[in-house]
């Protein structure tokens, strides 16, 4: 259903598991769902990927999408690269070799993890702040889910954002050229596949925002890849091919850890997860109330990307493994020569961020006012406990939606209650 | 003098006459802040960003009008009694009144300063009174308009065009 739009959105909705139980509108941060007759009905433009919705859902009508593993076969060279967060995910009896090699074994002919560029990412991000003096503070642009929220909620903070791009775009433009160049492949004849922690990266695959071009060809759960894993771990352990491994950079995905690695005596970085903690944030930041900080790391899930909902483990497990992990003493180092050579030829710029001012009521000023006067009358009227029995969020979404044509107050369950007592009064 | 206009000057004539007429606004909001109430100073403003949103105004302007009337709320909480954030939405313009009930600024020209705050220990510990706030409420407004004398109270009066 969602190639048909124009937004791409890494979620499946199954209308027959609706209940209308309205927790999914409850929680998503742009009032983007509304119910109706246990229907739901999702405001593509406004919908940030953030997977709020899949998690209050308790009767998996509203579940993640991500690609499905056969894709791979459509490629000749097929290269993995795995979020920082998918080695938190296993046992410790299972060295980090081992996890590394359990993504080989599942058919790919190059694995690389993201934690490899992360102390590349850390100079880039350090650089581009020192050149960027008039922009306080920078913001990370490393959670897609973030990304949106700016887009949609706050578009004057949109030059704000860190227009360079992530980490795993970074590597999958690099190991693409490098399989052309070593390999004699043609574009079409690679595959590159991420394995991701949460539902807005798979998005971000799909559909990059403000990307000359995707260097991807899909995204995989690291939940659906853990558990192909589960056949091959021992395979992996028996393996004792050396391969490079890059344990320091894991614990990027702890957004404190990652705001402590980008912090030096001229840049004070704020670091703020789950996604409430950034809206309340960010909304500070538009009054400048945050100018001390040069740069702030926003994650929309609790802690960081270990606590994306595409995880196996519980997040404060993982994120401990991954603590542990990180302190392995025997870690490669890559030579980021070339990457600082593709950095100042521009490869991994981003254009210009543009606004998805959806949020407004109407295009012309003066309608938008006439709206918000009738708004406004409306709001009065509701009982203001908002309920969301109707479907709405709140009661001003109520207000606005029946403004917009697409409700009528008869929606409003306690007034129908209401009206019926007095009707019953009147017939005594 | 207790008495302090700032006008900018792409917006003069447009000031005078919105000034003398006084229309009647679209949509009006008001705000009571309590002398010190650091909690919930700042809920006024934000309440009048989100109005704003939903009108899709430039968001460079809507940038102005939160910083403007952010910093300004902020001094009713920390250097007044208390007192009322009156916004009034107009077609092409925002105007925003802050009325306290006192005290009175000593000397509205030294308020102006960048640096200069009158701001007691325990509001600077809560990370505000830098002496910044009449100086970026003036950087971040189109008219500014500022009428106070010890011993009475004070009046704020910003306005931000759309465009």
């Amino acid at each position: 259903m969602y190639q048909k739009n124009e937004y791409f959105h890494a979620l499946s909705i199954k209308q027959e598991n609706c209940t209308g139980c309205t927790a999914c509108v409850k929680v998503c941060p742009t009032e983007a769902i509304r119910i109706r007759n246990k229907t739901i009905i999702l405001d593509e433009r406004r919908c940030i990927d953030c997977g709020n919705c899949i998690e209050a859902c308790s009767f998996k009508a509203i579940v993640p999408y991500s690609d499905n593993f056969e894709i791979i076969n459509n490629f000749k060279y097929r290269i993995a690269i795995f979020s920082t967060v998918y080695a938190g995910q296993f046992t410790e009896e299972n060295d980090y070799e081992t996890i590394k090699k359990t993504v080989l074994k599942l058919g790919f002919d190059e694995v690389a993890e993201e934690s490899s560029v992360v102390d590349f990412m850390t100079e880039m991000i350090q650089k581009y702040i020192r050149d960027n003096k008039d922009i306080r503070p920078v913001l990370s642009s490393g959670c897609p889910a973030i990304v949106r929220l700016i887009q949609v909620r706050f578009p004057s903070l949109l030059p704000n954002l860190f227009h360079i791009e992530a980490p795993m775009s970074i590597l999958s433009y690099y190991l693409r050229e490098q399989a052309k160049e070593k390999y004699q492949y043609n574009d079409e004849e690679i595959g590159v596949f991420l394995i991701v922690p949460c539902v807005s990266q798979v998005t971000a695959v799909h559909q990059p925002e403000g990307t000359y071009k995707s260097y991807q060809d899909g995204a995989f759960s690291i939940r659906q890849i853990y558990s192909r894993a589960q056949e091959v771990v021992k395979d992996a352990w028996y393996d004792d091919k050396p391969i490079d491994t890059y344990e320091s950079g894991l614990t990027y995905g702890i957004a404190a850890k990652e705001a402590d690695k980008i912090d030096s005596d001229d840049i004070r970085v704020l670091s703020v997860t789950g996604i409430d903690n950034c809206i309340d944030i960010l909304s500070r930041i538009e009054d400048h109330h945050f100018d001390q900080y040069q740069y702030v790391v926003l994650r929309s899930c609790d802690v960081g990307c270990v606590g994306g909902g595409l995880n196996v483990e519980n997040k404060f497990i993982a994120m401990s493994r991954l603590k542990k992990l990180a302190q392995e003493e025997n870690d490669d180092k890559l030579d980021y020569k070339e990457f600082w050579a593709l950095n100042k030829k521009g490869k991994f710029d981003v254009p210009k961020l543009k606004p998805r001012s959806i949020m407004e009521l109407d295009d012309n000023l003066f309608a938008a006012l006439e709206k918000i006067q009738k708004i406004q009358k409306i709001v009065k009227q509701l009982p203001g406990i908002n309920c969301s029995a109707c479907g709405c969020p709140t009661c001003y979404a109520l207000a606005e939606d029946i403004v917009q044509g697409k409700a009528t107050i008869k929606d409003c369950v306690i007034l129908y209650k209401q009206n019926l007592d007095k009707t019953e009064k009147k017939g005594k | 003098m207790a008495e302090y206009w700032n006008i900018n000057d792409d917006f003069k004539d447009r000031a005078e006459t919105f000034l003398k007429e006084k229309p009647e606004p679209a949509i009006s909001l008001e705000f009571q802040v309590s002398k010190h109430d650091f909690n919930n100073a700042g809920n006024g403003s934000a309440e009048l960003k989100r109005l704003l949103k939903k009108l899709g105004i430039d968001p460079v302007v809507l940038r102005k009008v939160a910083v403007a009337s952010y910093e300004a709320e902020i001094n009713l909480a920390a250097h007044s009694e208390g007192g009322v954030m009156k916004s009034n939405v107009h077609g092409d313009l925002v105007h925003i009144v802050f009325e306290d009930i006192g005290p009175g600024i000593e000397d509205i020209h030294k308020a102006l300063e960048p640096g200069f705050s009158t701001a007691v220990e325990y509001v600077r510990e809560m990370g505000f009174g830098a002496g910044l706030g009449l100086p970026n409420i003036k950087k971040n407004s189109d008219v500014m308009h500022l009428d106070s004398i010890r011993g009475r109270n004070t009046i704020l009066e910003i306005i931000t065009y759309f465009k």
